[in-house]
């Protein structure tokens, strides 16, 4: 074999390998350390394992983030989360959680943490990151949407889990589990923001990419945009205070 | 200045540093470990003064207490059982110039029993009681109430009751068990005033920030402290006080983030009184106001990774006490020894600074993830005329012994030189210093 031979044959199998889109950045892992260490190994855990000496009482449970899978993404379900999604996350904390907002430390941090969080997981190493979905323009949140949105709900089955209501207390709300086996209640719509936000995309985002991890699919592939908008300005109706 | 003055000024600095505010209740309400809001604790990073600054809430929703676990108890504790060796020179005593050692644990340590947080949705307090110690008496050191978020803006919060003002560095959250800032006590010589800067004053204040507190401002409006009740006056001793600060990042691993801010502040302060029988003040009946001022800037920033820093402030304070605070004294306590001029019925004036560092040399991937604090700071106080003139240096250590979102524990070693100039006890009329050394060895412990 010569040598032009095996630089070829090696070529076709790098082509082959594992996509790396974006691996995390060894210095950045090496400072990201410092700032994990520093300011979530009480929940997260030394190993990211999410079984830090807080991790018992609070709920929900913290991120297990040797596993990969991320709930809160732009990208479509069942792939990886983009920096930029790992970033927001830190950077605004989740609401009605235990997260908290991270944004008054130095964005070099922040960044730093989101390569550290990818070196947890080799998921980052064998897999591409997703690409964000598209979201298009939202539409008035009108009461005629709502109505739209509606039928929607009533589509998707979304009462099942979320009640008729939107309280969260649907009939298998009791029995959902995440991907640990922890209590996973469905949200209730009616009061407050989704943990990942309160504007319309963040909703629009969760119905087209799903929780991974988590009961809540992705309805992607079961709906249209316009669809899902309209299922937005429905849940955004039920919502009846902080 | 006479023997009693200059006892209680070693003392008051002494004490000043004893008095530091940390609370690892909100480690145990977030689950989160105090390095999380700490630099070092009780140092506060960005994260701390933030949280701080939005009225203890992160406002995600797990603030309000209704969100809480019952068994949730806002209280912490803090004492600090240590060993302390103070030596004084040039104290008064019957057989004329002595210098004075003290060394010993004293026993009970005395205790700071806090309580804050949330009693709704942007509506803070906190309450600090410190004392317990070998006199058994207990005061409350600080206690307020703060308006947060006003009209939803960070911009606008206002706080009643007994706080802090908003200072470079906070007097009660000083990682130095032996000596607070020099500079923020200081008077002119014969000086009335007693306004000490790194004390709780009582008041309103009014102060914002921006989302990440970046940019902060305050606004004060008090009661000088240790003229309290003294004046005639419906708001006794009043004193206006602002303070500025303003934090660039720069991106980058060696100089990270930098904090400028600059305060100022101007009192009135009671000359005149009524006197009893005896010739002793009485208080209530104060009158003849007399100003004095004060003005600095200072900056800080981090040396190295935020997550690791070497945490640098320097601080600039300007003070100027004016004629009216600093009348003839009959004993001859305003007469500049070095000069032999009087120096009552004159203003007076000093600049004062310090430099501080805290160094967090290392983060470990465990719960006590800083383990480690090394740092000094070099205090100055210059007067225009007379006596009061300081240098003091401060060095220490601190290995923590739990960090976690518990409670926090620490071994504390310090050491602290300082010497002032002029205020000596002398019996044949040569000028003499005082210069003071101190140890502490002890357990910081909070809970």
């Amino acid at each position: 074999m010569t040598r032009t031979t095996t630089l070829a044959i090696s070529a076709v199998l790098l082509a082959a390998g594992p996509a790396r889109a974006t691996p995390p950045d060894p210095a950045a892992v090496k400072r990201g350390e410092k700032a994990f260490s520093r300011y979530c190994v009480s929940c997260h855990g030394t190993e990211g394992d999410g079984r830090g000496p807080t991790a018992d009482w609070i709920d929900p449970k913290p991120r297990v983030l040797t596993s990969g899978v991320f709930k809160f993404r732009s990208t479509p379900s069942g792939t990886l989360p983009t920096d930029a999604d790992l970033l927001r996350t830190i950077t605004n904390g989740l609401h009605t959680t235990y997260m908290p907002r991270w944004a008054a430390t130095t964005e070099m941090e922040r960044r730093d943490l989101v390569q550290y969080v990818k070196s947890l997981s080799s998921k980052f190493k064998e897999e591409e990151q997703g690409k964000p979905i598209a979201i298009p323009p939202a539409p008035p949140m009108t009461p005629q949407l709502a109505q739209q949105g509606k039928a929607v709900w009533d589509k998707m089955q979304c009462a099942a889990c979320h009640g008729d209501t939107g309280q969260g207390n649907g009939q298998s709300a009791a029995t959902l589990r995440d991907d640990w086996g922890n209590p996973a209640p469905p949200h209730d719509f009616t009061r407050g923001p989704l943990k990942v936000g309160d504007a319309p995309e963040d909703l629009y985002r969760a119905f087209m990419t799903g929780l991974n991890g988590s009961p809540m699919p992705s309805f992607a592939d079961s709906i249209k945009p316009e669809e899902a908008w309209a299922l937005v300005a429905y849940v955004r109706s039920l919502r009846k205070g902080d | 200045m006479r023997s009693p003055a200059r006892l209680a000024l070693a003392a008051a600095v002494l004490a000043a540093a004893s008095r530091a505010e940390a609370f690892p209740a909100f480690a145990r309400k977030y689950g989160m470990s105090c390095s999380a809001c700490h630099v070092a604790w009780p140092i506060f990073n960005q994260v701390g003064q933030n949280f701080r600054d939005n009225g203890y809430q992160f406002g995600l929703g797990k603030d309000d207490p209704i969100t809480l676990t019952p068994g949730y108890i806002p209280v912490a504790l803090r004492t600090t059982p240590a060993y302390t060796y103070t030596r004084v020179t040039n104290q008064e005593t019957a057989q004329g110039p002595a210098t004075i050692q003290q060394g010993g644990v004293p026993l009970p340590p005395g205790v700071d029993i806090l309580t804050g947080g949330t009693i709704a949705k942007d509506l803070s307090f906190l309450l600090v009681i410190s004392g317990f110690g070998p006199d058994g008496g207990a005061s409350v050191e600080s206690g307020w109430v703060r308006f947060d978020n006003i009209a939803g803006t960070g911009w606008l919060n206002f706080k009643i009751g007994k706080f802090e003002l908003d200072e470079p560095a906070s007097a009660h959250r000083g990682v130095s068990l032996l000596y607070g800032y020099a500079g923020y006590g200081a008077h002119p010589q014969g000086s009335l005033v007693a306004f000490d800067m790194g004390e709780n004053q009582v008041g309103v204040e009014l102060d914002g920030h921006d989302a990440r507190s970046s940019t902060r401002y305050s606004l004060s409006f008090t009661s000088v402290n240790g003229h309290e009740g003294l004046s005639g006056n419906a708001w006794s001793s009043p004193m206006v006080y602002g303070h500025v600060q303003k934090a660039f990042e720069l991106d980058n691993a060696v100089l990270p983030w930098v904090r400028v801010g600059a305060l100022a502040g101007v009192g009135w302060v009671p000359t005149a009184f009524k006197q009893d029988a005896d010739n002793n003040d009485i208080p209530g009946t104060g009158t003849d106001h007399k100003t004095f001022s004060r003005a600095g800037a200072e900056a800080s920033w981090y040396l190295g990774y935020p997550a690791t820093p070497a945490f640098f402030t320097v601080a600039y304070i300007y003070g100027n006490d004016s004629a009216g605070v600093i009348p003839v004294d009959p004993d001859g306590a305003t007469i500049d020894p070095y000069t032999g001029a009087e120096l009552g019925g004159h203003s007076n004036s000093f600049n004062s600074g310090f430099v501080e560092v805290d160094w967090v040399p290392v983060s470990e991937p465990r719960y006590d993830a800083t383990p480690w604090l090394i740092f000094g700071r070099y205090d100055v106080v210059k007067f225009k005329k007379g006596t009061g003139d300081t240098d003091g240096a401060t060095l220490g250590v601190r290995k923590y012994l739990a960090l976690g979102p518990r409670a926090a524990a620490a071994i504390h070693l310090e050491g602290h030189y300082d010497k002032v100039k002029g205020i000596g006890f002398s019996d044949t009329g040569a000028v003499k210093d005082v210069e003071t050394t101190s140890v502490l060895a002890g357990i910081d412990f909070d809970f």
